[in-house]
């Protein structure tokens, strides 16, 4: 059978949603480079849409209570040269500062935490750790002197 | 000392003797009688004298006034502060609000989510719910108050007050249901326009309400016949709290004080001749707390600009009514309760009338304050209290404020225990609705809210 194109009937007010829309906007959610609010999420956003749009994109695909909206555009950098001395402009890009409702709080997580790497048993990086270790203190002075050099002794 | 000529003829010596011999016995020759009064001893450095008596008086050391140094630089700053000191008020106000820097403009009316909690820390107040005690009755202290004032006879229980008894009440009453028709449904008006509706309908509401009853309690309340009933008066303050670092520029890296400026119109505001009695002592200040935020006010939002730096209560400086009494806020469309519940902010509603209620007092005590010459770094020796009611027709809110200091710069708040004071009550309904020419539901609470306020005196 040859392939033809679904053909939903005609949409009036009233009638059951049969197709879903969803929007091909993107946000972005970044750790804020000023210390914001408890209650401020900073997201980056594209440059199409506006605060209503943000407001309501949270609100119905995310279940998110917003508050308030502000956003501002940023202007990308266009002042760095390429090696052909051509300027080369960073995009710009829209950030938007939503305020939660109903008194929630939101802190944005560390993705990368310190580790305590401990090499691992009988490896290279074990060795020339160890290695690395008994290198410097050898540099080191003798801990009974108190920090007096060995310039003037015997 | 002989008279010493070249000629030979006054003395009859002759010329042939040297002339170095000569002065040489010129200068040792003594006069032949020796006179019996001599003359003074004008070099007395041979003669035996004491040590002087006074202590030599050098002139103080102080750091200079000119040098590029930090010292110089506080040496400049506490000449200027005690130049504002000895200076008339007038002077003083001129002196305080002379240099423009930029500065936040704090707007009473703020769209800001938790604005009172901001306001709170720029103008260091801590917020106390419901009202003073002079404000709430209960039926043991409104008998005790009875017994007291003896001026009302004993009538039914709760619409008596002190001072006013239950036919003016019953009068007051009807004034308020008259006013409350005569706007609503007596007077047929047009539709009003977008975001026109408060100023139209509420606004001369708010205006004959405040008139009438000002007039009615006028022959109870000795003061507000000489005080003076403003509309649309303008009330600025002007006050520095907190510093931050230079951020960018040729002062990088240097402290400088935020600033803040109050431009606020209350619908309406009554003015008197002497100041209102404390609502507590300065000392119960101390153990209230005031919220700290540690963001700058930018995040509020809250924006900067370079203006006039204004103080104004309302009047002039050499007004005779300089304390305040009472305010009157209209509560605008923008922020209408309907409107904030259509946009699911309804929590919002309550913050900002008590960010409004905050931060219009605060201006109008402080205003007070330094038109009797305190001011940052003379800090008040008395409380200034006043009282706002802020209102959107239907709910009624009020407010009182104490002042306790207006010392909030970051050298004088550094050892300043003193806050000042909001008390505030939710926001009460007054009348339920108009129907066929009557109010229904007026609450009496309300309306006796409204008459001690106005009946305050000290």
């Amino acid at each position: 059978m040859p392939v033809t194109r679904l053909l939903y009937p005609l949409y009036q007010l009233g009638n059951p949603q049969l197709r879903i829309f969803r929007p091909s906007w993107f946000l972005t959610l970044v750790r804020p480079g000023k210390e914001q609010p408890p209650d401020t999420v900073q997201f980056r956003i594209p440059m199409e849409m506006t605060k209503c749009d943000v407001k309501n994109y949270l609100e119905n695909i995310y279940n998110v209570p917003v508050g308030a909206v502000r956003t501002r555009i940023q202007f990308g950098s266009n002042k760095k040269r390429n090696h052909l001395n051509q300027k080369v402009k960073q995009p710009d890009y829209k950030v938007a500062y939503v305020q939660l409702a109903q008194e929630q709080t939101f802190t944005f997580p560390d993705i990368f935490p310190e580790k305590e790497r401990a090499a691992s048993e009988g490896s290279m990086e074990e060795m020339q750790e160890k290695f690395m270790e008994n290198e410097k203190q050898r540099q080191k002075l003798d801990p009974r002197r108190g920090g007096v050099t060995e310039w003037f002794g015997l | 000392m002989l008279w010493e000529t070249n000629g030979s003829y006054v003395n009859g010596r002759t010329s042939s003797k040297s002339s170095h011999t000569r002065n040489m016995a010129a200068r040792t020759r003594l006069p032949l009688l020796f006179p019996k009064k001599l003359p003074p001893l004008r070099n007395r450095r041979l003669a035996h004298t004491e040590a002087a008596l006074k202590e030599p008086a050098y002139p103080p050391i102080v750091p200079s006034l000119t040098a590029k140094s930090k010292c110089a630089r506080v040496r400049q700053v506490e000449d200027q502060v005690k130049k504002i000191c000895d200076s008339p008020v007038e002077e003083k106000l001129s002196l305080i609000t002379r240099i423009q820097r930029k500065k936040f403009v704090v707007y009473p009316q703020t769209f800001a989510r938790n604005a009172d909690r901001w306001y709170q820390h720029f103008t260091k107040t801590a917020y106390i719910p419901g009202l003073p005690e002079k404000f709430t009755l209960g039926p043991e202290r409104k008998t005790q108050a009875e017994e007291e004032e003896e001026s009302s006879p004993p009538a039914a229980a709760h619409t008596t007050l002190p001072g006013v008894d239950s036919d003016a009440f019953a009068d007051i009453r009807s004034l308020v249901t008259r006013v409350i028709l005569q706007e609503h449904w007596h007077m047929k008006k047009r539709t009003p326009f977008l975001y026109r509706e408060q100023e139209q309908m509420v606004g001369p509401f708010l205006r004959n309400l405040v008139t009438g009853l000002t007039h009615s309690l006028a022959t109870y309340n000795p003061l507000l016949r000489l005080s003076s009933l403003d509309i649309a008066p303008q009330v600025n303050f002007y006050w520095r709290r907190g510093q931050r670092i230079i951020p960018k520029g040729h002062r990088r890296g240097r402290q400088e004080p935020t600033r803040f400026q109050i431009d606020d119109q209350p619908h309406c505001q009554i003015r008197i001749t002497q100041q209102l009695q404390q609502f507590t002592p300065l000392e119960a200040s101390y153990a209230a707390d005031v919220p700290e935020v540690t963001f700058a006010p930018d995040l509020l939002p809250l924006f900067r600009r370079q203006y006039d730096n204004n103080i104004f209560t309302g009047a002039k400086l050499p007004d005779p009514a300089c304390y305040g009494h009472t305010q009157f806020h209209l509560v605008p469309d923008r922020y209408h309760r309907d409107r904030m519940a259509r946009q699911q902010q309804s929590d919002q509603v309550e913050v900002f009338l008590r960010a409004n209620g905050l931060a219009s007092l605060f201006a109008w005590t402080g205003a007070q304050a330094m038109y009797q010459g305190f001011w940052n770094h003379e800090d008040v020796t008395r409380p200034f209290a006043s009282q706002a009611v802020i209102t959107d027709g239907q709910f009624f809110s009020f407010f009182c404020y104490q002042l306790n200091t207006v010392a909030l710069s970051v050298e004088t708040d550094a050892n300043n225990p003193r806050k000042n004071l909001l008390w505030g009550t939710e926001s009460l309904r007054l009348y339920e609705g108009v129907q066929d020419g009557a109010v229904v539901g007026l609450n009496d609470g309300v309306v006796k809210l409204l008459v001690q306020f106005l009946m305050n005196q000290p």
